[in-house]
């Protein structure tokens, strides 16, 4: 059995559904990423984990134990949450050790595990500095601290950086990462932001509507969605209905375009098509007879995005987005006469 | 040539506040000086502390101290029962009933005075009818352990201006309390009484501090409550300034003065603590 | 086991509240119900109900003098404040905001003095005619006493509109300084000048002690009147108490319903009593 696992896990809220139907293993030392839009049930399923909301209806089992009863200041589950957290009244030290003092851990211990933890977030010398002392960023850090400081047996992260600018996040979303895999925590990391789930994770659970979409790893949901709703809401994608015309074709309007993916749907089914934008070719000449997929267009927009560019090509009235690495290729202009072409092999295929 | 100009005007704008100055020195600041003057000064024109040695006195020590009693018990009691019921109002389900009970005691904190007073003559005074219920109803006899016109009498009815007073200035603090230091304390293991141990109530003891300070001078400069209350047959700060004035009890009036200058040192240091401490509560919520 | 509020109230809040409706509402209803009982010391309700208690009070010769003396007293500081202290707040915030420092704490003053020092410092300054124990003295001296009250709700006010800006629209619709003043400000002001104009007639109205160590009985006033008969007559003491009562419940909800925006600051609640 899977160290964590959630098993028919649904919660409502007087009227609205927060998560229906969750079941989830995750394996020792695992880090999962909660990923999803904005009301999907991410911090609903985090807070069953912790003990703060009761599920209406199965169970949660840690170490082959049901702690679905076990109250939540006795779980030994850590959790760091948005902001806030840290004890106004504690200094940096005081807030590590409370979860100690709570367990009533001898002095000495709790100082040197306060010195562990803080020398693992690089953060020694603030032991004595109080909250509002740090910057967003070290207190968030100090958060993590404390939550690790008890030795939880699941550590629980519920948008820990969204507070955070940009350039802090990138920084502290790799040092949780190294952090976790040098202690081997198994961790629940909860994030609307794609980008750091799929940088940091080992498994990713994308979330809609209180639903689990897929789960996979952070490769496989990236190139393999198995989801219309997976596929748009992870990066970006051409999106082209039709209907399926052989077990390599789907038809779209006047274009055919063959995919490898098209699996076990049936001829005639009413499908919709996905290309990601750096799947897709561009040529300034027509390219050879073997290449698949090509069509005509006309550059429409050019947008620079630093290593990529991204184009934005009407071929026939349709606007076809493409990420082209201005530097490994001559360069583009408006207007400029392209021809494109889509690699079957990631032509993502799914019923509508 | 402008930045002159400019100067101009501003030194106008000042002299726009030359009514209220006046005002203010007039009836406020110069009299409160002369007053300080006066309690240091012989009428020969001599610098002297007699005035304040006199205040040494007996009657007059008796005064303070049972002035300064008073304030601190019925603060202490407004304190503890105003954070107890400021909590219970706090997290009462319905908005309505919240407001309701604030307006209430809004309101109530306001009906100190004259009304009030004879308002608990009439349910506790030896003829009254808490009194006489007792007596007859349960053969218990609550005078003279008890009286409405002693100190605990004045307790029982500071009480009811100071607890409604309590509950206003620490329900916001309430607010102040994050959910997420709750929870993360509970996540790391603390059951109720650990949270509020070693974080809400150092979180709220600076506004609990304020609060206190606040009720003390409150009642520290009542006067029209205990005048009702007790008339001269109890010593209170307040009173002896004002039969100073009045001139009922004949007294020195050097004695007025000098107590007048001590209790707006009491005040002046209860405001003082009161401003620390919300600058500190403050500092909690700088987040 | 969180801070958030739950669907139910528990037993111990149920309890808490319960006790603090009652001490905070019967010495209230007692006082309201003895005004019209005639005996009531006999049994758990009056014996009978009159409002000769009433009539009495009104028979005495003191009961409309004191009333007017009070009323006049009360306008008169309302008005008095208003010339003061409206015009210089507002003078502050637009012109002189170096001076708000100044204006904090002269208008916050009065706060941390007793009635009786302010009364005793007032009565030794003006021991001489015309000025000695009159009401414009007592006046002077309960505009000062009141001013905390007035000075918050205009200022709280005038921070939350956006006095420059709206004086910029204005000038830029081609409006001029006493259309701005008139058409402008001053309705933007108007909850705070009302509220503080009832907080400072309520607190008039109900002062007792600068009233009777300032002027005493030359300009008898209604609490005045009250304390003498909570000495003579205990009905008309309640009677004149359940007028006391309910002005100040109505002037309350009058300054409630102004401010509408919610509840007062809890420090417009501090008042020295
Ligand atoms: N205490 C509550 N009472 C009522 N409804 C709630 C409560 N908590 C959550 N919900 C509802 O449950 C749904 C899921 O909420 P949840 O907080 O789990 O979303 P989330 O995925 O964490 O979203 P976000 O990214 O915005 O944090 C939402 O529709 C929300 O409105
Ligand atoms: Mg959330």
């Amino acid at each position: 059995m899977a160290y964590l696992s959630l098993t028919n896990i649904s919660k409502n809220f007087e009227n609205v559904v927060a998560v229906k139907d969750f079941n989830l293993n995750i394996e020792k030392g695992q880090l999962v990423s909660f990923l999803g839009p904005s009301g999907c049930g991410k911090t609903t399923t985090l807070r069953m984990i912790a003990g703060f909301e009761i599920p209406d209806t199965g169970t949660i089992f840690l170490d082959g134990v049901d702690i679905s009863n076990i109250p939540p200041n006795k779980r030994d589950i850590g959790m760091v949450f948005q902001a806030y957290a840290l004890f106004p009244n504690m200094n940096v030290r005081e807030n590590i050790m409370f979860g100690l003092k709570m367990q009533r851990r001898p002095k000495d211990e709790m100082i040197r595990r306060a010195e562990n933890v803080l020398s693992l977030i690089r953060l020694e010398n603030t032991a004595k500095r109080y909250p509002h002392q740090l910057s967003g960023g070290q207190r968030q850090r100090i958060a993590l601290a404390r939550a690790l400081a008890i030795e939880p047996r699941v550590l629980l992260l519920d948008e820990p950086l969204s507070a955070l600018d940009a350039e802090v996040r990138v920084v502290l979303r790799g040092e949780i990462r190294r952090i976790q895999s040098d202690l081997g925590i198994t961790t629940v990391y909860v994030t609307h932001d794609q980008e750091e789930a799929l940088s940091i994770s080992d498994v990713v659970v994308v979330m809609n509507n209180g639903l689990i979409e897929q789960v996979g790893s952070p490769q496989e949901i990236y190139r393999k969605p198995n989801t219309r709703f997976v596929a748009t809401f992870i990066g970006t994608a051409n999106e082209f209905h039709g209907f399926v015309s052989d077990s390599s074709h789907v038809q779209c309007d006047e274009i055919n375009i063959y995919s490898t993916r098209v699996g076990k749907l049936a001829t005639g089914v009413k499908v919709v098509l996905l290309v990601r934008p750096e799947n897709v070719e561009i040529y300034d000449q027509p390219p050879g007879r073997d290449t698949q997929n090509v069509f005509e267009g006309k550059i429409d927009t050019i947008t620079f995005h630093g290593a990529i560019t991204r184009l934005g090509i009407n071929a026939s009235g349709k606007i076809i987005t493409a990420d082209v690495s201005i530097s490994s290729r001559a360069p583009v202009t408006h207007n400029q006469h392209v021809w494109l072409s889509f690699d079957p092999e990631y032509c993502q295929v799914m019923a509508e | 040539m402008r930045r002159s100009i400019s100067q101009k005007n501003r030194r106008a704008a000042w002299l726009g506040l030359l009514p209220f100055l006046l005002f203010c020195l007039a009836f406020e600041i110069v009299p409160i000086l002369l007053l300080i003057r006066d309690s240091v000064f012989s009428k020969a024109g001599t610098l002297t502390m007699s005035n304040y040695k006199q205040v040494l006195a007996p009657l007059y020590l008796k005064s303070f101290w049972n002035s300064i009693r008073l304030s601190g018990i019925t603060a202490l009691i407004g304190t503890v029962a105003g954070l107890f019921i400021g909590y219970s109002i706090y997290r009462w389900p319905s908005q309505r009933i919240r407001n309701l009970l604030i307006t209430l005691s809004d309101v109530t904190t306001n009906f100190a005075g004259a009304p009030l007073a004879f308002a608990f003559i009439i349910i506790l005074g030896s003829n009254g009818l808490v009194t006489q219920f007792f007596l007859k109803s349960l053969g218990l006899k609550i005078y003279p352990a008890f009286s409405i016109y002693s100190f605990s009498g004045l307790i029982l009815a500071y009480v009811y201006f100071q607890l409604p007073l309590m509950v206003l200035l620490i329900i916001p603090a309430f607010g102040g309390i994050k959910k997420e230091w709750r929870e993360s304390a509970t996540n790391l293991g603390a059951d109720t009484s650990a949270f509020w141990w070693h974080i809400g109530l150092p979180i709220l003891a600076p506004s609990l501090i304020a609060g206190f300070v606040l009720l003390f001078a409150n009642a520290f400069g009542a006067y029209a409550t205990a005048y009702t209350l007790t008339g001269s047959r109890l010593s209170l700060v307040t009173l002896q300034i004002g039969f100073t004035i009045t001139g009922e009890v004949l007294h020195d009036p050097g004695i007025g003065q000098a107590m007048a200058i001590l209790s707006l040192i009491i005040m002046g240091t209860s405001i003082g603590i009161y401003r620390l401490a919300i600058i500190r509560a403050e500092r909690w919520n700088r987040h | 086991m969180d801070i958030s509020r739950k669907s139910k109230p528990t037993a111990s809040q149920i309890i808490f509240i319960t006790l603090f409706l009652l001490y905070m509402i019967i010495p209230i209803i007692a006082t309201y119900v003895f005004s019209i009982a005639t005996r009531w010391d006999r049994s758990i309700l009056p014996e009978g109900y009159t409002l000769q208690g009433y009539r009495d009070a009104m028979k005495n010769p003191y009961f409309l003098i004191t009333l007017k003396n009070s009323l006049v007293l009360s306008f008169g500081s309302v008005l008095v404040s208003l010339l003061l202290i409206v015009p210089t707040v507002y003078w502050v915030h637009l012109k002189v905001r170096l001076a708000k420092p100044l204006l904090d704490i002269l208008m916050i003053l009065p706060f941390g003095i007793p009635g009786v020092v302010l009364a005793l410092a007032l009565v030794q300054v003006y021991n001489f005619a015309p000025l000695n124990r009159s009401p414009v003295l007592l006046t002077s001296a309960m505009v000062v006493f009141t001013m905390p009250f007035m000075y918050r709700s205009v200022s709280n006010n005038l921070e939350a509109i956006d006095i420059p800006t709206l004086t910029e629209a204005a000038q830029s619709l081609g409006a001029n300084t006493i259309d701005i003043l008139v058409k402008v400000i001053i309705p933007n002001i108007l909850p705070g000048i009302l509220s503080g104009s009832l907080l400072v007639f309520a607190t008039v109205f109900a002062e007792f002690t600068l009233a009777r160590l300032i002027v005493g009985a030359g300009f008898k006033t209604f609490p005045m009147l009250l304390v003498e008969y909570t000495r003579k007559d205990g009905t008309i003491a309640a009677g004149l108490s359940v007028i006391s009562f309910t002005i100040a419940w109505i002037v309350s909800l009058l300054i409630l319903w102004v401010g509408g925006k919610g509840m007062k600051t809890s420090q417009d609640v501090i008042k020295a009593h």
